[in-house]
This record gives structure tokens, C-alpha cells and sequence, in this order.
């Protein structure tokens, strides 16, 4: 299996589908001569044209209202929104629009939304939102959110495939930094949790780069067994591979990147309360980012998300509990 | 409140039910030096139907027992006295044996004359029920499922979690050292509501020799009581029950819902079997208070009422039946739950019996006993007045009245009227 980066993965996956399938095209700002904001279609334009490959105004609302128009009558549209962030200029076509006309006209919206998301790199607050709780409060929107290359790949396929709208969050702080064994060709990975690292006193539960987060903080934590779980899909919500890994390790740590209100990481957190109340030893601990914007400066943007150090806390904290 | 000692917190016979003017100590859990927690039990006493635990009123150790088990006092009496955590212990006395771990907290036995000799009714208290650091211990959710379903005594788990905390590690390590067993609550079936009769042969006697226990002897007293009473004399009818067969599924009802329910509504035709018969004084009622026999198991039964059960619908019966009988298992019930009924329903019928002659629960004069409902050949008449043989599910409805009260006929009449009300079932 060739090694990717996950940014090449996603890559991989565009044009894999652009080959497979007439009805895929790709949207946004800047995505066709340019190649994109952090290149992932690089080099699309020269093999699909500028039919399949359309480069855009500066208007997401416009961006997104084309594709569900595109969608009804057939076409499976792939949005790039530079950042996530930017999202925002769309939002009324999206969650009113896309994610209702199904429940309204019974008319599918198979359209992926591709949300390049998350901090780390000093982009300061409108280039850093981690908007998926945003999208899991509205019912009619699927929301992914893969922390792998192999993963990354595989659920863009099963996204574009997939006849819902979906917002496909992709980490930019992981597009050249996590690399991996990528299958070739077509594949779809499927909308459930996966187990990250095998463990039994303790679970974090994380997803995106959080699960990167969560494996080094706890790779060698005072010999103890750490679970990590990774829940690759927000929206649906593994919620039985999450209380599995509760009735197997009985104490549960929730990180995300996010802010910390209303967060996906309080939904778990939420679903434990009330199913797996039964199998918990301890607190359920969160850990996120405080309802603060992110901020420019970077010693203050580290100490804002969620660290390795601080995971290591809260962990060494419930597993002497 | 008469406190020698001002620190002391008195711990008295409480008020178990507007009606209840006295009960007996039956157990002691905790013995004079003990350490006890707030609203932890410190005994358990027995009023006239209702066994109760009665919590501590403050949390600390226990300084003196001032009524001996089995002794039977009036509402409001001093039963023990607690020194509240942090109080300076009472004044040396003759030295109670120290309890394990408790050695710190050791106060004097029998202070101020208290006339009681703790420790004498078999296994002494569990030792330190606190942690390392004296805290009260807590358990979370999944150490206490573990130890209920191995049937663990949490106190004997040593903690190696935060000030001694037992984590979910510790039970399990203690589950496979022990080797514990599934206890047998775990799987033990739920219990059938049922009455026992005095007819079925007399339990072996228990290879301990025990005696009967506390309920059991007030049960025989009760029975007896009724059969030296009342003029005992059981009618029988058969019912087809093919029309609260039909009803009951959908609405996920027991038969004895709408035998209640039926009940209910011939009483109010008949209200010469809704009566009480005290003496030669013979009081009939207007309103149902339905008394339902509940099996506690081996350990006897007990007659919650339904108050006002008239009022109710067979949905609102069903609902009322099972919660009272969930809350007399849990021994829940309160004194004034088990009085004032009119009239009592009876239900073993869930082996297979098919009849009984029960005891009528005094001073009412009828108790009626449903038994089990089994499908049997039956001729039936069409309109046309054409005979068939039919499969129904038929039960025998077995009525227990007083001679004294009424005659045969009127006990009659009124199984004809709850057979009447269950073969021509419509929603009432």
C-alpha cells in the first residue's frame, strides 16, 4: 500500500471519485488554477477541466446554494470551503436549505461540504473554529471528522457516496503532518468509532487531531492501559462503541478541540450520563478548549487547546481515582 | 427531646402512620460504639404489620441503646443516643470491647444507667465503615453493580483509589479471591402475588430449627384468629374468560386487573359483602378499599390496599396493583397502605391451581381467590339456541364469606356478578 499524507489522501480520494463518477464535481475559491488554499487539488483543473473543477466567488452562501441546486437535479457537488471558519457566509443554505430539503420535498442533497478545520498554527480566530457542533445540532447533515490518511480517504468516498449532505471536517494542522498506509483505489470506510490503542483502566475519547493528541499523551502514562477511542463520525455517533469502551474501562476522558459549550465531546459525555451510568468508576472528565476565541499569539494559542500535557493530567487525575 | 448530655442526639420510635401508637425493636445493627453515618439504619422495628428501618438522625457513634430488642415502646420514646462526629466522647464508663479499626472512636458502653447489653443477638457489626481517612466510604455506580451481583459485602473490600477509595480493580480483584458466587437475588424470579392457605401442609422444619420468624408468627395469628371468628364458607363459579383474555393483551394487563376491576363493581351492587363485622357491630361501605395479597416469598405475604379502588379504571387498577406490589417487596409500604381494607382478592394462580379456600383477611367478611386460567372444553349455546363444544379459557373464582354476615345466596349473587361483569368485558 502506497504511504500518503493525509492531505494526499484526500486528494486521492477527490480524483478517484472525479474518475468514477460524471456526476462528482468540485467547487470553491480558488481550488481550479490555483490548485487550492493548501493544494488539494492541485493539478485537478489540467485533468478534469473547468467544468468538473470550478473555481468560485468569494461567496459561500453562493458556493453551497449552487451545489444543493446542482445535487437535486443529480449531481454529487463536493464544496471546498477554504477555511471552516468561512462556513459561517453559507450556514443559511446549508442547515436550512441542503439539510431540510429531504424531511421537506423528500428530495435527496447528496452534497459533501469540506471543512478544512482546527488550530494549532497561529491562524488566530478565523482561521482556527472547530464549527462540527455547529452541523450535529442540525438533524439532515452527517458530519465526519477522520484523524488518519487511510481514514481520510475512506470516508470522503463513503461522504460522497453517501446521499445526505455531509460536512466532511479535515484537519489542516494533520494535511502534511500524519502520514500513513493508504489502500489504493475505491474504499469506504464506515460511519462508526474505531478503537485507536487497546486499553482497560481508562478510555479518551477524542476524534480529528485530538486522537493524535490522545495517543501520545498516553502511549506510556505510568504503565497504565489507556483506551483511546477515535469516533471518526459525529453525526451518527457510535454510540455503542462508546459505551462499550465505558463498560470495559469504567473511566472516560473527553477531549476535544472545539470549545468546550454544547461541544461534540458534551454529547458523549451526555450519552454516558444517561446509558452508562451503571459501568462508570469516576467522573466523566472533559477536556477542551475554553469558550475563549483562538487566539493569534502562539504561547497563548498552546496553553488555549487541548495539550498533551494537559490530557496527561486529567488522566493520571481519574486513573488515581 | 431529654438529653442527659446536650451533645447527644436522641434517636426516638417514629411516627409510622396516623395510627400507629407503638413498636417493637426487632434488630440492632449498630451496638453502642459503633460508628454511623446519617440516615444510616441504627435498627429495625416492627409496628403492627409494617417492619421498618429507622435511620440515624445525625451521623457519629452510637453512645447508648436504651431499649432492648424485642421490647415494645410508645411513639416518641428514646431509643439510642448518638454522639455527633467532632463531640467529645461521653464520659469513660465500663470500656465496650473496641470494634475493629474503630479504636479511635471507642466511647463508653452503658453510660447514664442505660439499661441495655449490646452485642448479644448473634454476628457483631462490620467493622470501620469509613475509609482510611474516616470519611464515609462511597461506592460509584460500577463497584456497586459488580458487588450486588457477586452478593459482596463492600465493607470488606480494601480501596487502594484516592483516600483509600474501592475502585472498580479493587471488587474485581476481590470477586476472583473470593471466588464469589452470583448471588442468588440476582436470579431469583419475581415473586407471585399470592395468599398463603392454612390447608397446604406445614413447611418442614428447617434443619436449623429456627423459629418462626417475626411475620410468619403474626400471620399464623392473624389466620388463626379469622378461622376462630368468622364462620368460614367458600362458593365457587366458573367464568369464561375469553372476553378479558382479548382485552388484556393490548393493554398489557394480568387477569387480576380485571378481576379487580369486576370486583370492584359487584361490591357496589352488593355492598353486604363490601362490609366489615366487628363484634356484632356490622358496617357496610360505600367506597372499595381493595386489599391485594402480595407474596413476600418464604418470609409470608402482605395485603397492600388500593384505596378508593371504585374510582379506578382496569388501566388505573393494573398500574396501582403492580406499584404497590413492587413497594411491599421493597418493604416500602407504610403502615397506613396495608389498613381500612374492605375486601380482599387473592391471586396463586399462576402454578396451576385451580381452587382454594381462603381466609378472609378480618374484620371484612369476603375474600374472593382467583386462580389460574386454563383453556378447557365448554358446551356454549349460540342465539339460535344450537349447543357446541368450545375451547375457553375458563378459571374458577373461589368467594370466602362470613356466615355470620350473609347467606349463600347473596355470595351467590355476587359471583354471578363479577362473572357477569368478566364474560361481558367492555372497557369500564
Amino acid at each position: 500500500m502506497p504511504t500518503l499524507t493525509y492531505l494526499q489522501a484526500i486528494s486521492s480520494a477527490l480524483r478517484d471519485e472525479l474518475r468514477a463518477d460524471d456526476r462528482v464535481l468540485v467547487m470553491g475559491e480558488d481550488i481550479g488554477v490555483f490548485g487550492g488554499a493548501f493544494k488539494v487539488t492541485d493539478g485537478f483543473v489540467e485533468e478534469f477541466g473547468t467544468d468538473r473543477v470550478m473555481d468560485t466567488p468569494l461567496a459561500e452562501s453562493a458556493i453551497i446554494g449552487t451545489a444543493v441546486g446542482a445535487a437535486v437535479v443529480g449531481m454529487r457537488p463536493v464544496c471546498e470551503m477554504q477555511f471552516a471558519d468561512f462556513i459561517a457566509c453559507g450556514f443559511d443554505q446549508l442547515v436550512n436549505v441542503a439539510a431540510k430539503m429531504y424531511y421537506r420535498q423528500g428530495l435527496a442533497v447528496p452534497i459533501t461540504v469540506r471543512l478544512p478545520s482546527g488550530g494549532g498554527f497561529s491562524g488566530g480566530p478565523f482561521h482556527s473554529q472547530n464549527p462540527e457542533a455547529w452541523f450535529m445540532q442540525s438533524p439532515g447533515i452527517k458530519v465526519l471528522a477522520p484523524a488518519t490518511a487511510e481514514d481520510a480517504k475512506g470516508l470522503l468516498h463513503a461522504a460522497i457516496r453517501d446521499p445526505n449532505p455531509v460536512c466532511f471536517m479535515e484537519h489542516k494542522h494533520l494535511y502534511r503532518r500524519i502520514k500513513g498506509e493508504v489502500p489504493a483505489g475505491v474504499y469506504e470506510t464506515p460511519m462508526t468509532a474505531r478503537v485507536a490503542r487497546q486499553g482497560s483502566d481508562l478510555v479518551v475519547i477524542a476524534y480529528g487531531a485530538m486522537v493524535h493528541v490522545a495517543l501520545e499523551a498516553t502511549e506510556d502514562l505510568d504503565s497504565a492501559s489507556v483506551q483511546v477511542l477515535d469516533l471518526r463520525s459525529l453525526v451518527p455517533l457510535d454510540n455503542e462503541a462508546i459505551l462499550a469502551a465505558v463498560a470495559e474501562c469504567s473511566k472516560v476522558v473527553i477531549l476535544d478541540e472545539a470549545n468546550t459549550t454544547c461541544a461534540a465531546g458534551a454529547q458523549v459525555a451526555a450519552l454516558i450520563a444517561e446509558r452508562g451510568f451503571e459501568d462508570l468508576d469516576g467522573p466523566v472528565i472533559r477536556v477542551s478548549t475554553p469558550d475563549v476565541p483562538i487566539p493569534f499569539s502562539p504561547p497563548l494559542e498552546q496553553v488555549v487547546l487541548p495539550s498533551v500535557e494537559r490530557v496527561k493530567e486529567a488522566c493520571r487525575e481519574l486513573l488515581a481515582y | 427531646m431529654s438529653s442527659s448530655r446536650t451533645e447527644l442526639v436522641d434517636v426516638t420510635m417514629p411516627q409510622m402512620g396516623v395510627s400507629v401508637a407503638e413498636g417493637t425493636v426487632v434488630q440492632w445493627r449498630k451496638q453502642v460504639g459503633d460508628q454511623i453515618q446519617a440516615d444510616e439504619t441504627i435498627c429495625e422495628i416492627s409496628t403492627d404489620k409494617i417492619d421498618t428501618e429507622v435511620p440515624a438522625p445525625a451521623g457519629g457513634v452510637v453512645a447508648e441503646i436504651l431499649v432492648p430488642l424485642e421490647a415494645t415502646v410508645a411513639v416518641g420514646v428514646v431509643l439510642a443516643r448518638i454522639a455527633p462526629e467532632g463531640a467529645v466522647a461521653a464520659s469513660p464508663g465500663p470500656g465496650a470491647p473496641a470494634t475493629a479499626g474503630g479504636a479511635a472512636a471507642a466511647t463508653n458502653g452503658n453510660s447514664a444507667g442505660a439499661a441495655v447489653a449490646p452485642a448479644v443477638n448473634g454476628a457483631p457489626a462490620p467493622a470501620a465503615s469509613t475509609g482510611a481517612t474516616g470519611v464515609p466510604r462511597r461506592y460509584s455506580p460500577v463497584v456497586q453493580r459488580i458487588a450486588a451481583a457477586h452478593g459482596i459485602d463492600l465493607e470488606r473490600v480494601t480501596g487502594t483509589g484516592r483516600d483509600g477509595r474501592v475502585r472498580k480493580q479493587d471488587v474485581l480483584a476481590f470477586v476472583e479471591a473470593e471466588g464469589a458466587t452470583e448471588s442468588a437475588a440476582a436470579t431469583a424470579p419475581e415473586p407471585p402475588l399470592h395468599i398463603e392457605s392454612p390447608y397446604r401442609p406445614d413447611p418442614a422444619a428447617v434443619a436449623d430449627g429456627g423459629q418462626l420468624s417475626r411475620m410468619r408468627r403474626q400471620i399464623g395469628e392473624h389466620m388463626k384468629r379469622s378461622l376462630d371468628t368468622a364462620a368460614h364458607c367458600t362458593t365457587w363459579i366458573e367464568v369464561d374468560m375469553s372476553a378479558v383474555e382479548g382485552a388484556r393483551a393490548p393493554l398489557g394487563l394480568t387477569a387480576l386487573a380485571f378481576v379487580a376491576r369486576a370486583t370492584t363493581l359487584a361490591l357496589r351492587e352488593h355492598s353486604s359483602l363490601n362490609a366489615w363485622l366487628e363484634g356484632e357491630r356490622y358496617t357496610r361501605h360505600d367506597a372499595v378499599n381493595l386489599g391485594i395479597a402480595v407474596s413476600l416469598g418464604e418470609n409470608g405475604l402482605i395485603v397492600p390496599v388500593l384505596k378508593d379502588a371504585h374510582e379506578l379504571s382496569v388501566e388505573g387498577l393494573g398500574v396501582r396493583i403492580k406499584d404497590l406490589a413492587r413497594r411491599a417487596r421493597a418493604g416500602e409500604l407504610s403502615p397506613d397502605e396495608v389498613r381500612e381494607g374492605t375486601f380482599t382478592i387473592t391471586n396463586p394462580g399462576q402454578y396451576g391451581s385451580i381452587m382454594a379456600t381462603p381466609i378472609i383477611n378480618q374484620p371484612q367478611v369476603g375474600i374472593l381467590d382467583l386462580e389460574a386460567v386454563t383453556k378447557r372444553p365448554v358446551v356454549i349455546t349460540d342465539a339460535a339456541g344450537n349447543d357446541a363444544i368450545a375451547i375457553r379459557p375458563m378459571t374458577i373464582l373461589g368467594l370466602s364469606w362470613d356466615h355470620r354476615a350473609l347467606d349463600g345466596a347473596i355470595a351467590a349473587q355476587f359471583l354471578a356478578a363479577v362473572k357477569r361483569h368478566l364474560e361481558a368485558w367492555t372497557a369500564v
